[in-house]
């Protein structure tokens, strides 16, 4: 046994201790956020602008059509179509003889009323040519690109959102419609990239394919989401710590360099855990913009999100500009999701059954190599393995 | 004569037995009736049902209980159409002969039934033919199957006897009539048979 329990479990115990008495710390902070987000009625503009003008070290939720307000669903639709994809891949090795890399698009159309109907695929993907495996710049070959680690997350993000496009302009899909993504529609860890490779992942990639959607929208009752079980953000509590500010003008290194800031009042608190306490189940927050830098590439697809309470957990909701401008699609949007929670046991059945079609399991995984190591050995190319891959394979004393 | 209703396909096969999945959940033909499949050489293979099962399509999902607060079980599958994608419903086929060019044998095939073999249930027609001869009783009555063997000959016999129209009860008087001399040392499994088949038998 490589990892002695017996020495890990006291440091659990140290561990459990110490968010033990943190945690009221924690309640305190949270019941002064909670008040801090109902109570009264902000000015709205001026927090706005102070938002706008704040100079902080963490980003901050853009205000869009409230702040504290809560917002329940009126009527949940007895009809709908939902669909989504969702993804698994099975990365680069180099450690093995093959170079490739496989991604797997899990894709569910759920169709509800009069005549309801289920469609499940899983499609995988080989990618081993050049042009799969590296971006370049230009035709040079001195910028280049290995599409691996982050960035084959980042094209897998990619695909699931091309199938969806590719699902969502079927002609046979009509009435109302949910078009629901796993995770976020931001694209995280682009901003460590060069230029050449944001621009062939998310603006002819990822941007492009959420176009192809707004596209289909225009004729369809078409609402885009992506769905976050379980949210880390702080987005919200930040506008919070610059509600309470009481500064003028929000500048953190100047007005509190000793780190000792009056918004501490409201810190070390998440989104989730602020709104936890102040929705009911099924309520959703306010919209909010999401402070991505990346976001001025976005255009019409910028990213707005709320929370959701759904009968056990918060979830955090995101949708395109374009579903957030239209109050009906956010009604839709907020109303499917729900529905497609509480037909999913507490997470959206379709991004459920969409995972089960993409998933690998890691049996999977040895399968797909051994397959691989069979069509090398029948056509005589060569099998290595590293040294460190072949120490793994075969252990010994 | 009436064109045959594909019904399943073999997903695994071995020469006494296949199993086959249905196409459509919940279609499984009834037990004991007689199905057939294509094997290698243009044989046809018959089989009886011997046993239907309906399940996750992954062994790692059980279906769990979602009714509560549904008014009917339809209502569950309207709300959830999902459900006839994630399950499946299968059955078991003893095989009891086969035919190669038109003759048909009461014994087990050369060579079993073909993965992805389609599965036909037989015509009435194909039924007579191929219960003129009881031999295949034997087979039955040897056979290891999950539900009880005499079950199985009764469910068999009751679903051939279908086929025989107002001959039907002369049919079943013969097959008793061999189960009578097959069984002649277990007078206790007849008698099980025999009682399961006196009403089809009009007594």
């Amino acid at each position: 046994m490589a990892l002695d329990m017996a020495k890990v479990a006291p440091q659990v115990a140290e561990m459990t201790a110490r968010i033990k008495q943190e945690r009221k710390g924690l309640l305190e902070r949270l019941k002064l956020a909670c008040d801090k987000l109902c109570s009264g009625k902000p000015d709205l503009e001026l927090l706005k602008r102070k938002i706008e003008t704040a100079r902080t070290p963490w980003v901050v939720a853009g205000i869009y059509e409230g702040f504290g307000q809560r917002f329940s669903v009126s009527l949940i639709p007895d009809a709908y179509t939902v669909v989504a994809t969702d993804g698994s891949h099975i990365s680069v090795d180099r450690h093995r003889f093959a170079r490739c890399y496989l991604i797997n698009i899990g894709s569910v159309r759920l169709q509800y009323g009069q005549n309801p109907l289920a469609e499940l695929e899983s499609a995988p993907v080989l990618y081993s040519c050049e042009r799969d495996l590296v971006i370049r710049c230009g035709e040079g070959r001195n910028r280049e690109q290995a599409i691996e680690g982050a960035l084959l997350d980042i094209k897998r993000s990619v695909e699931e959102v091309r199938k969806l496009a590719e699902i969502l302009e079927n002609p046979s899909l009509a009435g109302r419609i949910l078009a629901l993504m796993d995770g976020s529609l931001v694209l995280f860890g682009m901003e460590n990239y060069p230029e050449f490779v944001v621009e062939e992942m998310l603006d002819r990639g990822f941007l492009k394919a959420l176009a192809r959607i707004n596209q289909i929208a225009e004729s369809k009752e078409l609402a885009l989401v992506s769905y976050i079980s379980f949210p880390r953000s702080i987005d919200v509590v930040n506008a919070l710590r610059i509600a309470c500010c009481p500064f003028q003008t929000v500048n953190c290194e100047h007005n509190c360099p000793s780190g000792e800031a009056p918004c501490e009042t409201v810190g070390e608190i998440n989104d989730r855990l602020l709104f936890e306490q102040v929705l009911n189940a099924g309520e959703r927050s306010c919209l909010f913009i999401n402070p991505s830098l990346i976001m001025k590439r976005y255009g019409i697809n910028r990213v707005y999100f709320f929370y959701l309470k759904v009968d056990e957990e918060i979830a955090r909701v995101e949708v395109p500009e374009w579903v957030a401008r239209q109050p009906g699609l956010v009604n839709l949007a907020h109303a499917l999701v729900l529905d497609q929670c509480r037909r999913g046991q507490g997470y959206p059945v379709a991004l459920s059954e969409a995972h089960e079609q993409a998933v690998v399991t890691g049996a999977e995984r040895k399968e797909f190599w051994t397959l691989v190591e069979g069509y090398f050995t029948e056509d005589r190319l060569p099998v290595v393995f590293s040294g460190k891959s072949r120490s793994k394979r075969t252990r010994w004393i | 004569m009436l064109e045959n209703q594909k019904t399943g396909e073999v997903i695994e096969a071995s020469t006494s037995g296949y199993l086959a999945q249905c196409y459509e959940l919940y279609q499984s033909p009834a037990l004991g009736s007689l199905v057939k499949t294509r094997g290698d050489n243009n044989l046809e293979i018959f089989g009886v049902v011997c046993n239907t099962s309906t399940l996750g399509i992954e062994p790692g999902r059980r279906p769990i209980a979602r009714g509560k607060d549904a008014v009917s079980e339809e209502e569950i599958y309207r709300s959830s159409p999902q459900l006839y994608k994630l399950l499946k419903s299968e059955f078991d086929v003893l095989v009891i002969g086969y035919s190669v060019e038109g003759r048909i044998y009461q014994n087990l095939p050369p060579k079993p039934a073909r993965i992805h073999g389609f599965v036909y249930q037989c015509t009435m027609e194909e039924v007579r033919l191929f219960s003129r001869c009881l031999d295949f009783l034997s087979l039955l009555l040897n056979a290891r199957v999950e539900i009880p063997v005499e079950e199985l000959v009764i469910a068999t016999l009751r679903e051939m006897a279908k086929s025989y129209g107002i001959e039907r009860r002369a049919f079943l008087v013969g097959a008793g009539k061999e189960l009578a001399v097959l069984l002649s040392q277990d007078y206790v499994r007849l008698k099980t048979i025999l009682k399961g088949l006196r009403y089809d038998a009009g007594e």
